[in-house]
């Protein structure tokens, strides 16, 4: 007979999340505020600002937030989530001392104080037991395995896309969110930016009738296997390159991929399908109400891959042939009654029998803003937000399969449900990479 | 080398010359002097047309500090049980990094067969290969795995991630029951970490629900 009291899942979720959305107790704030020592000595001022005075919230409603390889993008990303009231930015994490600089200097320009930690250890950061949440910037090959020990530490998750490198990693990142019950977000934006979030409106009310093809604007998918020329390696606390490098396999040292032309390299990047399929690939997966599945075949037609989902839609991952002025990430829905094609300048063109329905936006596609308010929302409710890690697995998952049916050069089956392709070994192999030690995901 | 008549494979040559090579001359680079970069491509193209016949190759990497981490990319995705041979030879023989390395690759292909030897360096004083070995159990997941990571749990909560991913490895294979024993068994600490205290929490919930 078992000694544990059952306690009602709803009750102890609730529980649990009262104290994960006050996990900064007014002791832990001062703690991080006050000079180490200050405590024990001179009469402790209080800054009002702690007890939510002038207009500020009190320590008990903020969230706490750390960074972790953030560089410009995150940068911008960090900005955002610095405008909001409740978040309060107190650690970075960095294998770039430059960087970790910049942003100590950001955080503390902001508050005004001189608090903000740095890290060159991603260890040491998601040990702390005050960070409520995380922004993980990186490049694309740390992203799922620091999403995966920042849910297993207990955190909440925004991270930059794409959030995988392979099927298997999507699959991985998916199942460690949902057996922790993190909040994931992934930094795709446009799932909170008007123009989409409008056009995809029109197509699940109807508007386009039945849906027969969306198209994606992805980029030409090659990338290379080569190596730069090695270069000195730089001292470990200037750049720590066994850290940059992470799960990825070793190569020489060249200041080009720790500056941020890593792009392009197998090794580092997810390469040109997913780049904008992240985006694009994940709206069109939206659009057809396939969050929890995939497309069931896959052929590379030149730079491009033509998809079919098991409803019969169809998916074209395209790199060219947009209308003019849309801007990046665009994204065209055909109905059979009718079409619309939209992209990141928040401009939009329909078919005329639907010009009616044109609406003018202005907020750029690539504005993190709304995104990031609702992974500050869904922090403090424990819902789910749009971009969460079961859509975002799937259609990285959409993006992955395709790009291995390009490697390839040949037209594969994919079954979603066992996640595996049908009758081609070789693309069994390709779905994943094994892991640099120590790390694992 | 073998005499096979063939001209020998170049070293110096391009990623995109490598990556159309058939498995022989791959395995004839890994094997000769050739550069680095030659030899890792070699390893990443045996990755995806590699058989039983690279394994040799690539297993006698293992303990190469520089691609230790290349030949177990290699070996990971071959079909063949071999490549599970060679790993736990090499799990008992390396330390340090290039150990956990190829706990995490026995874990990854869920090797039934390296149970035993895992309990054994779960309980050895490297806490790192301790860790890496209770996580690859837990991918493992089957009942053995399970026993063996309940029985360190009752000393250690340090397992308690691994005892998560195992408790969702026995379900996928219909062993509820011990599922639920593991689960049962976690909660029993009272000095589980919050968030793996919800997980265990929810996933006994999940898993008593008709």
């Amino acid at each position: 007979m078992s000694s544990i009291e059952i306690m009602p899942l709803d009750q102890l979720i609730s529980e649990e999340m009262a104290v994960k959305r006050t996990s900064v107790s007014r002791r832990q704030f001062l703690k991080a505020t006050v000079p180490a020592g200050a405590l024990a000595s001179a009469p402790l001022i209080i800054p009002g600002s702690a007890l939510g005075k002038n207009g500020a919230l009190p320590a008990s409603e903020r969230i706490v937030l750390g960074g972790i390889g953030i560089g410009s993008r995150g940068g911008l990303v960090l900005s955002s989530f610095m405008s909001q009231p409740e978040i309060q930015f107190v650690a970075i994490c960095d294998i770039r001392a430059e960087r970790r600089d910049a942003i100590k200097t950001k955080a503390d320009e902001k508050y005004g104080n001189k608090d903000c930690a740095k890290y060159s250890n991603i260890h040491e950061i998601l040990a702390r037991p005050d960070i409520d949440a995380v922004l993980i910037a990186t490049g694309d090959r740390w992203h799922t395995t620091a999403s995966i020990l920042a849910a297993r530490a207990g955190k909440d998750i925004y991270c930059e896309k794409p959030c995988s490198m392979t099927i298997a990693e999507s699959l991985a990142l998916a199942d460690t969110v949902r057996r922790f019950g993190c909040v994931y977000q992934a930094g795709t934006q446009r799932r909170n930016v008007a123009n989409f979030t409008y056009v995809i409106g029109l197509v699940h009310g109807g508007t386009l009738g039945k849906l027969q093809t969306v198209h994606a604007n992805t980029q030409d998918p090659k990338v290379t296997h080569n190596w730069l020329p090695a270069q000195p390696e730089p001292p470990k606390d200037v750049v720590d390159w066994d850290a940059w490098l992470g799960p990825c396999p070793w190569r020489p040292f060249h200041s080009d991929y720790v500056r941020g032309r890593w792009r392009g390299y197998f090794d580092f990047h997810g390469g040109g399908i997913l780049e904008w399929g992240s985006h694009t690939v994940d709206l069109c997966q939206w659009a057809n109400k396939a969050d929890n599945s995939a497309p069931v075949e896959y052929e590379p037609q030149g730079k491009d891959v033509i998809c079919l989902y098991a409803n019969g839609v169809k998916l074209v991952m395209r790199e060219g042939g947009w209308q003019k002025d849309l801007g990046t990430c665009c994204v065209r829905f055909e109905g059979d009654s009718g079409w619309i094609e939209t992209g990141d300048f928040a401009r939009m063109n329909l078919s005329d029998n639907l010009k009616d329905k044109h609406k003018t936006f202005t907020e750029r596609g690539t504005t993190p803003d709304g995104h990031v308010r609702d992974f500050l929302n869904c922090v403090k409710s424990r819902a789910t937000p749009r971009s969460n890690a079961d859509a975002t697995s799937q259609s990285h998952i959409a993006c992955h399969a395709a790009y291995i049916a390009w490697q390839l050069g040949r037209k594969l089956k994919y079954d979603p449900v066992k996640n595996e392709f049908v009758g081609d070994a070789e693309a069994n192999r390709m779905r994943s990479r094994a892991i640099r030690e120590p790390w694992r995901v | 080398m073998p005499d096979t008549g063939a001209a020998p494979v170049p070293v110096q040559l391009k990623a995109e010359e490598i990556m159309t090579l058939e498995q022989t001359k791959l395995i004839e680079l890994l094997t000769s002097d050739a550069p680095d970069f030659a030899r890792a491509k070699a390893c990443q193209r045996l990755a995806v047309i590699g058989t039983r016949e690279a394994v040799p190759a690539l297993a006698a990497l293992l303990a190469d500090p520089k691609f230790s981490h290349y030949a177990r990319y290699g070996l990971e995705p071959i079909p063949d049980p071999s490549v599970d041979d060679a790993l736990r030879e090499a799990s008992g023989k390396l330390t340090g990094r290039l150990q956990i390395g190829v706990i995490n690759s026995l874990g990854n292909r869920r090797d039934t067969k390296a149970v035993e030897a895992l309990a054994r360096l779960m309980d050895g004083s490297d806490a790192d290969v301790a860790a890496a070995a209770a996580a690859a159990l837990g991918r493992i997941g089957d009942g053995s795995a399970a026993k063996e990571l309940q029985r360190v749990l009752d000393r250690t909560k340090t397992v308690a991630g691994a005892c998560l991913e195992c408790c969702e490895g026995l379900l996928t294979k219909g062993n509820k029951e011990q599922a639920l024993a593991l689960y049962e068994a976690l909660l029993l600490r009272s000095d589980l970490p919050p968030a793996v205290r919800l997980a265990a929490t929810r996933g006994q919930q999940a898993t008593r629900r008709p």
